[in-house]
């Protein structure tokens, strides 16, 4: 059964065609976003590591090693199983920092360039063995399928196709910036047809191979080299060291960390992968051994390695070997993608932008994009050049060993940046040359040369790398130590280190603006590309271009470090901005910026237990505390830099404290800024009713202040803090009560007069009526009857103002007595109209003779004088109110209805709230209404509003009062 | 260093599982799934360990 090379061609390119087409439609976004970003993605994608070796691999080291070729699947699953250990902390940096490869992970975190270089160059050394082997077992399975066909020719054709699609996939967008949403789909999608066409594969060993499961287990007990190859499986020597290597694997290889890292979509992502990927690699097993036990019942002369290919042609079904090349080619071209893609981020960061840089006038991101093309073309054909190399003796497994083992070196440096601060770049240095020092002679050696023996290496390659990597950490360690770390290396490990939240004290920039930014930065960037890196910087973190704010401008200042270390590595990048952004003040370690640690342990909280939890609670009730105090407080820095905007001086204020936060304090707008700057260059700690106008209004409030010392340190002055206490409220009362006393001064004025007047009053009125019987049918008799009425009108009105002022003097003598409702309207009537305001008011009255109460007339008294008063208020002048009082069954109806403006459905519910009133200060003291309330309650009664009272116009308001009737055997009880 | 107890019992679970089953999967004759059981049983704990975890990534 041959294949012709073109069928076989025109397969390759079609998939491709149709990877690429994948990738294209999702750029567009004709896919929904929950898809492209659903986690089953982000896990096939992560699917990519089981490349070749997982594909081919794996089926001569299950022939060699038993349950051995488990191990690879082992450890890569054990990797993403501990992730919260490894991989979800470094996914938190490099998101932060925007760290697109381990180079820039490394560099970044040992503050070297040269750390980033050498990390290229032993990756750059180390995986092009890896993209070798992709080619190789391209051309070599092409070649069992069309044996025809020249084996140069395909793997030249392969290479080709591959650098095309590379390029298409890799350069259409901004290096390091954006996720690759289309790529990761299309890898996503091969790493499906990998895993289907392996299943396919594995199911017709097992029936198509055997006839069914248990044929296959019956012809196994009958191979007892096989079942003894399973037993004897050594889990505790080359098992581990496999695993090992797999697992440095997940980070340490440039196309699992591009995956990882930049690939991550959606949120738990990560998570789902832990237990995912597993899954995946758990099924991407299974078939390995029936495939193999196939293989060798049909009696295939290929190398064990190619059976999933060679397994169709042995029992004739063409169509799965032409499944499982398509399998082989998908894990192939997937892997060479990415891995270039990656190496060439790598690369352009590393090793071309340290000696080249692109000059401001020209379009950087073209410059960038063209020299990764150049540099993606140029890995593939080095991949290509090596394959050439090693004997056909050499076998997959050992070509992958040879790469894996380079990731390894590179374990110890990787787990120090997030346990071990004291690691340091020389230490980093010294390690990785030890291991590199044997990896390079032992194993990468003997793949170039075809005079150094490898035999003995391929027995003893577990030892040595095991051996590697001891040495790698034991001088990484000793190197550490003895040279100990520089202050940038020390504040580098604490930003990566876990558990350290020391951060660097706040310092001021020189640029005060993004305008300054932009300004700076198109020195070294051109103006266009400062422009745009300032607006995505802005953009990514939601800041106005006119915010100018100390904090802000630290922060734009931190992610324009992050997004040019995604576009030129971390190296240039601070280079850039520490050149062209620089502090105006020096900054000194150990000092903590306070905004900086509580977002740190804001986004650490679910991590933390125990007693760490214990002191987390206490800050944030400590914190919650000072939020949510009813007082306004601010509390500034040293440098007078606003730490705290509590929620009470958010309302009082109406500046909110993201506004604030992190400004200076002259940022603060008037009459804020004059306000605090008077009261804290004043030397006192206190001051009271300090007034000014806001919004036209007066406010008034009470400062304190005390200064901040250093916990333990007597004198020191870390900052300052100020109480505001907002009087306005208080100050408003307090003019209300002196009203109120004031007005119950006069009252009480107006009852000493009204008893003084009523004696010659009362002579008066004697006088007149003797007058009157002694004149009898004269024209003084007229006159004193006219006296007689008059001075009778007169006594009514002062006996109405002694009772009005007498009462409530003593709540607990109210009188229980028949009220006749028409003669207290009446009696209101008349006083009411001894105030100058009601001259013109027009009195409608409504009322039946009968209607009767059980109660205190006088108390009634003051609640219809109250109902009068304010409805008078709300009337227009010269307008009507309407007084009604009516027998309506047991109850007795009492209304006071205006026409005025009503009352707005805002403040319906305060109207009989103590102090509550809508006049000016000074006019009411706000207790009419509840006095009333609280008189109607006391006499039984109830109390509605109905406002507005006509709704067609809205206007108007009525308050109905209604009482029970007067009963004589209750008034005797 | 911070550790999840959840991540703390998978390291357990699967140690004492990898002791427990060595040998059942060693005499396994014909019975060559055996591993892939374990091995399912150890996914199976690694997705509910991992349950938890998931409010602590942000996007």
């Amino acid at each position: 059964m041959n294949f012709e090379l073109p069928t076989l061609v025109a397969l390759g390119s079609v998939y491709l065609s149709l990877l690429f087409g994948i990738a294209y439609i999702t750029e567009r976004g004709w896919i929904p976003q929950r898809v492209v970003r659903h986690p089953i993605v982000y896990v096939l994608s992560l699917g990519v590591f089981a490349s070749i070796w997982a594909y081919y691999g794996v089926v001569g080291s299950a022939q060699r090693e038993g349950y051995g070729y488990l191990a690879n699947s082992i450890g890569i699953s054990l990797a993403f199983m501990l992730s919260p250990l490894l991989l979800r902390p470094l996914l938190e940096l490099t998101r932060t920092y925007q760290l697109s490869s381990l180079a820039d992970l490394l560099a970044f975190r040992y503050r070297s360039p040269w750390v980033g270089t050498v990390t290229t160059l032993v990756i750059l050394v180390g995986v092009t063995p890896l993209i070798a082997l992709q080619i190789r077992a391209v051309a070599d399975t092409a070649d069992i399928l069309s044996p025809a066909a020249s084996h140069g020719s395909i793997a030249v054709g392969f290479c080709v196709l591959i650098t095309l699609f590379a390029i298409l996939f890799g350069t259409s967008r901004r290096p390091g910036r954006t996720q690759h949403d289309g790529l990761m789909m299309a890898i996503a999608f091969e790493s499906l047809i990998k895993l289907f066409a392996f299943l396919v594969v594995g199911g017709f060993a097992i029936f198509g191979g055997f006839g069914g499961f248990d044929e296959m287990q019956e012809w196994l007990l009958t191979q007892p080299d096989l079942l003894g190859s399973l037993e004897d499986t050594n889990y505790f020597s080359s098992f581990h060291v496999m695993a090992l290597l797999f697992f440095s694997a997940a980070v340490a290889m440039p196309h699992m960390f591009y995956v990882t890292f930049n690939g991550n979509a959606g949120r738990g992502a990560l998570s789902f992968a832990s237990w995912g990927l597993p899954l995946y690699f758990l099924l991407m097993s299974l078939p390995v051994l029936p495939i193999l036990w196939a293989g060798i019942r049909g009696g295939s002369t290929v190398p064990v390695e190619y059976f999933p290919v060679a397994i169709g042609v042995a029992f004739d079904r063409p169509g799965i070997s032409l499944l499982a090349y398509l399998g082989g080619l998908s894990a192939a071209s997937g892997l060479i993608i990415v891995i270039t893609l990656a190496l060439s981020n790598m690369c352009l960061n590393h090793l071309i932008l340290p000696i080249q840089q692109p000059a401001a006038s020209k379009d950087i991101y073209r410059w960038l994009m063209q020299r990764r093309r150049v540099l993606i073309t140029a890995l593939i054909w080095a991949g290509f050049a090596f394959h050439y190399l090693p004997s056909d003796k050499i076998s997959i497994q050992l070509m992958g060993t040879v790469a894996f083992a380079a990731g390894l070196q590179f374990l110890p440096g990787i787990v120090a940046i997030l346990y071990w601060p004291l690691a340091n770049k020389r230490g980093f240095f010294v390690g990785l040359a030890s291991g590199v020092g044997i990896w390079f002679p032992l194993f990468m050696l003997p793949l170039l040369s075809e005079t150094y023996s490898f035999s003995d290496i391929v027995i003893n390659w577990r030892e040595t790398a095991a051996l590697s990597l001891i040495i790698n950490c034991l001088a990484f360690i000793f190197g550490s130590l003895y040279f100990g770390s520089s202050d940038e290396e020390r504040s580098s490990a604490d930003l990566c280190t876990l558990d350290t939240i020391k951060r660097r004290k706040r310092s001021g920039l020189v640029a005060k603006s993004a305008g300054d930014f932009i300004k700076s930065l198109s020195k070294p960037l051109g103006e266009r590309t400062a422009t745009r890196e300032v607006g995505q910087a802005l953009k990514d973190l939601g800041l106005k271009k006119d915010d100018r704010r100390p904090y802000a401008m630290r922060l734009l200042r931190g992610r324009l470090e992050a997004n040019l270390s995604g576009l030129l590595g971390p190296s240039i990048a601070r280079e850039i901005i520490d050149s062209y952004l620089p502090y105006s003040i020096v900054s000194q370690h150990g000092s903590s910026d306070v905004t900086v640690i509580e977002n740190r342990i804001e986004a650490y909280r679910s991590n933390l237990s125990g007693m760490a939890a214990d002191l987390d609670n206490l800050r944030r009730y400590h914190r919650q505390i000072l939020l949510d105090l009813p007082l306004g407080v601010c509390s500034l820095s040293s440098d007078r830099e606003i730490i705290m905007w509590n929620r009470a001086l958010e309302e009082f204020t109406e500046i909110s404290s993201a506004d604030v936060v992190g400004s200076q304090l002259s940022d603060l707008p008037e009459p804020w800024l004059t306000l605090l700057e008077d009261f804290i260059g004043e030397d006192i700690d206190h001051s009271y009713k300090q007034s000014f106008e806001l919004s036209a209004a007066k406010r008034t409030v009470n400062l304190h202040k005390a200064f901040i010392e250093e916990s333990g340190e007597t004198g020191s002055n870390e900052g300052l803090i100020i109480l505001m206490e907002d009087m306005t409220e208080t100050e408003i009362l307090e003019a209300g009560l002196t009203h109120s006393e004031r007005l119950a001064s006069i009252g009480r004025l107006a009852a000493g007069v009204a008893h003084e007047i009523g004696n010659p009053i009362t002579g008066i009125a004697c006088l007149a009526q003797i007058i009157r019987d002694e004149y009898k049918d004269s024209e003084l008799t007229g006159l004193a009857q006219q006296i007689i009425e008059q001075t009778d009108r007169t006594s009514k009105i002062l006996q109405s103002l002694v009772n009005f002022a007498h009462a409530g003097t003593n709540k607990l003598m109210h009188e229980n007595e028949r009220v006749l409702i028409s003669d207290c309207i009446a009696q209101a009537q008349t006083l009411v109209s001894l105030d100058k305001k009601n001259k013109e008011l027009q009195l409608e009255i409504d009322c039946d003779a009968e209607a009767a109460i059980l109660g205190d007339s006088q108390r009634l008294l003051q609640v219809l004088i109250n109902l009068i008063n304010n409805a008078r208020d709300a009337s227009q002048a010269g307008g009507t109110i309407v007084l009604a009082a009516k027998n309506m069954g047991s109850h007795v109806h009492i209304s006071v209805t205006d026409f005025g403006v009503g009352i707005p459905n805002a403040i319906k519910s305060r109207v009989f709230d103590p102090f509550f009133t809508t006049k000016e200060a000074g006019e009411g003291t706000g207790l009419g209404l509840s006095l009333v309330f609280s008189i109607v309650e006391d006499l039984n009664g109830n109390i509605d509003i109905i406002s507005p009272f006509d709704r067609t116009r809205g206007t108007g308001t009525q308050v109905l009062l209604k009482f029970p009737c007067y009963d004589p055997q209750l008034a005797e009880t | 260093m911070y550790i999840p107890r959840s991540i703390l019992m998978l390291l357990v679970i699967i140690y004492l599982l990898f002791l427990l089953t060595v040998d059942w999967i060693n005499a396994a004759g014909g019975l060559w799934w055996r591993p892939f059981v374990v091995a399912f049983i150890v996914v199976l704990v690694a997705s509910w360990a991992h349950r938890e975890q998931e409010t602590d990534e942000s996007e």
